[in-house]
């Protein structure tokens, strides 16, 4: 192996396929590279290859067919704020497209793929994808694999980045009465969040049909509070069931992150706040 | 499968309308590629994270951090420099005239991302409030101006665009 990282150009997901099962330990799939290049800059990542995925024309776009929604792996956050189909069936995930970090600059490289498969505690995609119950496809073994992107994020042995290609998401639309949120709590300089929630809510009348929230920013990885939740199912909305929302979010965090973004304690008080302020903006929302 | 691996890679780049065909070793940035191979050092160095914007550049019409962007991926892509901004004699653009004229920065390190974001915001939002001009400007980090000055620079730069760009001096 030479001392410097060689390159790899799959021109379709077969050559992926192929490279990547080829390969052994050391290749790292490059997309935008808002994610790997930090990391290489730093010394926490020496890739021996690069595989750099940009001409696969399988991971690119946005579509609607039949009430599913597809987008690409290498789907830059700036499309998917901008698309019309995410804005008219998804504005939750448009709305917190925006809300990621790092400028224009980064809004303009970064792809949604890039955002999932780094799993960051901090960034700000995943709260919303799990609340509106996402499906990705993953090329694993020279073989396309369909599963819940909740499932996903349990298993340690996803190999992704490296072993196995996250293809694209698949999501279904919202509809149209739903409420949705995401908030995010900002203090410190720069872009990351201390504390995350995305909401989605239905309502008949003022009763709750369906609630959905997932807490981002606080532990390892969103944690889905939705069925400590689902008692609310038929009650009325009313400002003491999101007093409740908030202490139920706090107590579902278990292993607070404590770092540079505040402190476990705070950021478990802090998760109860961001659910709250997500339910109560998501309830203005509906109907 | 071993030829599938390249040491170096091809690319032909198009920079401030110059075109280059350059053989690059694969874990070279644009960053490195622009200051050291072309010397086109008008892109900074900041903090290599992507956080600063220092070295922000344009790369087919749309801003990038070209610390964390690798060079061998962009294939055929127009970029453009801080340099493309200024006409061959060193006329600065209206906009970089706006920076100068409002103080738009002191140091000077973060400009070349402060204008190329704000080259970028103007093209797909003529009109921009007080919040879009932030929204635009938040990946570009400075430390000397306080932000103000460059608020007021976008604005000027707005106005000029309005009233017809002023002719270069004499």
């Amino acid at each position: 192996m030479s001392l410097y990282p060689a390159f790899a150009r799959p021109r379709d997901l077969g050559q992926a396929a192929e490279i990547m099962g080829s390969l052994s330990t050391g290749a790292m799939i490059i997309a935008g590279g808002q994610e790997v290049m930090p990391s290489v800059n730093y010394g926490a990542l020496m890739p021996e290859v690069y595989i750099d995925v940009g001409q696969i024309t399988a991971l690119k776009g946005i579509s609607e067919e039949n009430g599913a929604i597809q987008i690409g792996s290498f789907t830059v956050h700036r499309d998917v704020q901008q698309s019309d189909v995410i804005q008219n069936n998804l504005p939750l995930l448009s709305y917190a497209a925006a809300q990621i970090g790092g400028g224009m600059q980064v809004h303009n490289r970064g792809t949604i793929g890039g955002n999932i498969v780094s799993m960051h505690p901090l960034y700000d995609i995943l709260p919303s994808l799990l609340a509106l119950g996402a499906d990705v496809d993953i090329l694993k073994d020279g073989e396309e694999q369909r599963m819940a992107l909740a499932d996903l994020m349990k298993d340690a042995s996803h190999g992704l980045g490296s072993e196995s290609l996250l293809v694209r998401v698949l999501l279904k639309p919202m509809t149209p009465d739903a409420g949705w949120a995401y908030e995010k709590l900002k203090i410190t300089a720069g872009g990351y969040g201390s504390a995350n929630a995305a909401a989605i809510v239905t309502l008949d009348s003022d009763k709750i049909t369906s609630l959905r929230i997932i807490v981002g920013a606080v532990s390892a990885l969103p944690v889905d509070i939705s069925d400590a939740l689902s008692d609310y199912r038929g009650q009325a909305w009313s400002e003491h069931l999101a007093e409740e929302i908030e202490a139920k979010a706090s107590a579902a965090i278990k292993e607070p992150l404590s770092d540079h973004q505040g402190d476990g304690d705070w950021r478990r008080a802090m998760a109860g706040v961001m659910a709250r302020r997500a339910i109560e903006a998501a309830v203005k929302r509906a109907g | 499968m071993e030829d599938m691996l390249e040491d170096t890679v091809l690319v032909n780049l198009r920079i401030n309308g110059r075109l280059h065909e350059l053989e690059i070793p694969a874990h070279k940035s644009l960053l490195d590629l622009l200051r050291e191979d072309l010397n086109l050092t008008g892109t900074h160095m900041g903090c290599m994270t992507g956080h600063c914007g220092a070295c922000t550049v344009s790369i087919d019409g749309r801003v990038a951090k070209s610390c964390i962007t690798l060079a061998a991926t962009l294939g055929r892509a127009k970029i453009t420099t801080i340099e493309g901004l200024t006409q061959d004699d060193g006329t600065l653009s209206a906009l970089q005239q706006a920076f100068w004229d409002n103080a738009g920065f002191q140091c000077g390190y973060c400009a070349p991302g402060m204008l190329l974001c704000t080259v970028e915001l103007l093209e797909t939002n003529p009109d921009p409030s007080d919040a879009d001009i932030d929204t635009a400007l938040a990946g570009n980090l400075c430390r000397c101006t306080g932000y103000q000055s460059i608020r007021r620079a976008v604005k000027a730069a707005i106005t000029t665009t309005k009233e017809g760009a002023p002719q270069a001096a004499e």
